[in-house]
């Protein structure tokens, strides 16, 4: 998989490097602290390495740059494209958000008129009626899932969710094998060192 | 037959459409033919010359009658009927249907410009053909034979709409395919319900181990110091490849020892402090004891001492890779280097 181990490398570099940042500027968290900015790091960072290409990546690192203090490590992490980000993202999810609104009132109005409608012959469309509210709760959950998913339409949604389950990935192999690390040297180190 | 069929239709239609059973039984022995005004129905640039003179003459009628057609219940009962069919009149009427898929094969090849159309066309079967399949796993309504009933989608737009609806489903089947690869276990599952529910499935569980990965790694250390120089990070990554060579770790003595003797460099390499050093030399003298070095010891050890180099020996990579048989998943080295070291540091600080 050439495109997950760039990915890889990528992701390692800019996480790396927002831990640093991060434990540079405060010492003495408490446990909970440190997991959400280890978490935060990683999420940023897996965003980032995908440098824009995918909206759910751009949605999370808005998302990051929402709270004040975050906005500091995210630029650091996101180095140069970070401005055009942000103009990116604003007029994009304001658009989407609009889009998806009006289809969903067309939607309502369209639907009642067909529900009304489909009672006649009950059976065969009580299961396309069935099947069609199990896709779409199924839907409703993914898009909550995924950053930045309110605003999709369902097939880019899934296009989205594939790309963010490979990153995903990405992002658990690499955290598993430094707290595989970590965990090994911090077993070793006290049994040599007495 | 052809006229009689057509009338037959219109009276259908003059009905109010809803009630299907009269011309139910003519439907099923009909509907290819149904099928084929359509398609032909709908591609009203160009008639298929490759058609039968039979064909022609229905088209014609076809087309005359499709374009006055308002009930677009008829059109999509016609699509479910065929497209059920070819599971049901599999033995029967094979040459049929032969002579159908042949025809929007034809249509495909002739009519270039109007590519959507004819995807369309084939889409429409075969997200047809899914979306019954789909209804057949997922709804345990079971399938009657008179399965003109199956989808009679009332009320949708336009035909416009509905083909982009066709177009578009497709679409998500492709998509659907490609996540049924990368997401474990979903071969078996056909229905998008289902499929999407795995999808949710795996994102939640891989959400939720990064979130306990966090809570690991915010536990195991202390502070949060990843002293970890940029520059060799990178070249790290840079020289190792994504595939092992394959384990020898026979020699392991040598190995070990070699990777003793790098120690040196690599320290100054990276730039830790003299503290690490001293601490290390403690480690070659308690570790040189024993000859015979057994995997797990090599684990725990060597992983403290060993330090990325700028040059890979053989022998590290295979260390590597036993450290990778006993417990982790990915060809990933760098960070148990990383994890080493920022214990080793922790250690030289606390």
């Amino acid at each position: 998989m050439h495109t997950s181990s760039k990915l890889t490398k990528e992701f390692t570099k800019k996480w790396v490097k927002g831990l640093q940042i991060c434990c540079s500027s405060k010492k003495n968290m408490d446990v909970l602290e440190r997991k959400k900015k280890i978490k935060l790091c990683a999420d940023i960072a897996l965003a980032s390495a995908k440098n824009a290409t995918t909206s759910w990546s751009i949605a999370l690192i808005s998302e990051a740059k929402k709270e004040g203090e975050n906005e500091i490590l995210v630029d650091n992490l996101l180095g140069p494209e970070s401005p055009f980000k942000q103009q990116k993202t604003i007029p994009l999810m304001s658009a989407c958000h609009k889009r998806v609104r009006s289809k969903k009132i067309l939607k309502r109005s369209c639907s009642v008129g067909q529900r009304m409608k489909k009672m006649g012959p009950p059976k065969s469309n009580l299961a396309i009626y069935i099947a069609k509210t199990l896709v779409k709760k199924r839907t409703q959950v993914l898009q909550r899932l995924v950053p930045g998913g309110e605003s999709m339409d369902e097939f880019s949604l899934i296009k989205e969710a594939l790309d963010y389950i490979l990153s995903l990935r990405v992002q658990v192999d690499v955290m598993r094998s430094l707290a595989h690390a970590a965990e090994v040297s911090n077993q070793s180190d006290p049994n040599v060192f007495g | 037959m052809n006229p009689e069929f057509i009338e037959s239709n219109a009276g259908v239609r003059s009905q109010g459409g809803i009630k299907w059973q009269q011309p139910q039984s003519f439907f099923i022995e009909n509907d290819h033919h149904l099928q084929n005004m359509f398609t032909s129905g709908i591609n009203i640039v160009k008639p298929d010359p490759g058609m039968d003179d039979s064909w022609a003459g229905l088209d014609a009628g076809a087309y005359g009658y499709q374009l006055g057609c308002g009930d677009h219940m008829f059109l999509h009962g016609n699509l479910t009927s065929v497209s059920v069919s070819p599971r049901k009149r599999k033995a029967d009427k094979g040459q049929t249907l032969q002579v159908v898929s042949e025809k929007e094969k034809k249509i495909k090849r002739c009519s270039d410009g109007d590519s959507k159309i004819t995807r369309q066309n084939s889409s429409n079967n075969n997200s047809n053909s899914n979306n019954s399949s789909k209804d057949k796993s997922k709804v345990s309504k079971v399938q009657k034979p008179d399965y003109i009933h199956v989808r009679a989608r009332r009320g949708q737009a336009t035909d416009s709409h509905s083909l982009a609806e066709r177009v578009r489903r497709e679409k998500i089947s492709d998509r659907m395919k490609f996540l049924q690869d990368l997401v474990p276990g979903c071969n078996k599952i056909t229905g998008k319900a289902g499929m999407l529910d795995e999808i949710i499935n795996y994102v939640q569980s891989l959400q939720k181990q990064v979130e306990f990965l966090s809570m690991k790694l915010a536990t195991v250390n202390p502070e949060l110091d990843f002293n970890i120089d940029n520059a060799f990070t990178r070249e790290m990554f840079e020289s190792s490849t994504s595939e092992f060579p394959a384990l020898a770790c026979s020699s392991t003595n040598s190995a070990y020892f070699d990777q003793l003797n790098s120690l040196d460099q690599v320290v100054s390499y990276s730039g830790l402090d003299m503290g690490i050093n001293s601490s290390e030399m403690g480690l070659r003298r308690s570790i040189s004891a024993p000859v015979s070095v057994p995997e797990a010891f090599m684990d725990s050890s060597c992983f403290n001492q060993i330090q990325p180099t700028a040059t890979w020996d053989a022998d590290l990579q295979n260390l590597y890779k036993v450290e990778f048989e006993q417990g982790t998943l990915i060809p990933f080295q760098s960070h148990q280097f990383t994890g080493s070291n920022e214990a080793s540091n922790l250690k030289m600080e606390t």
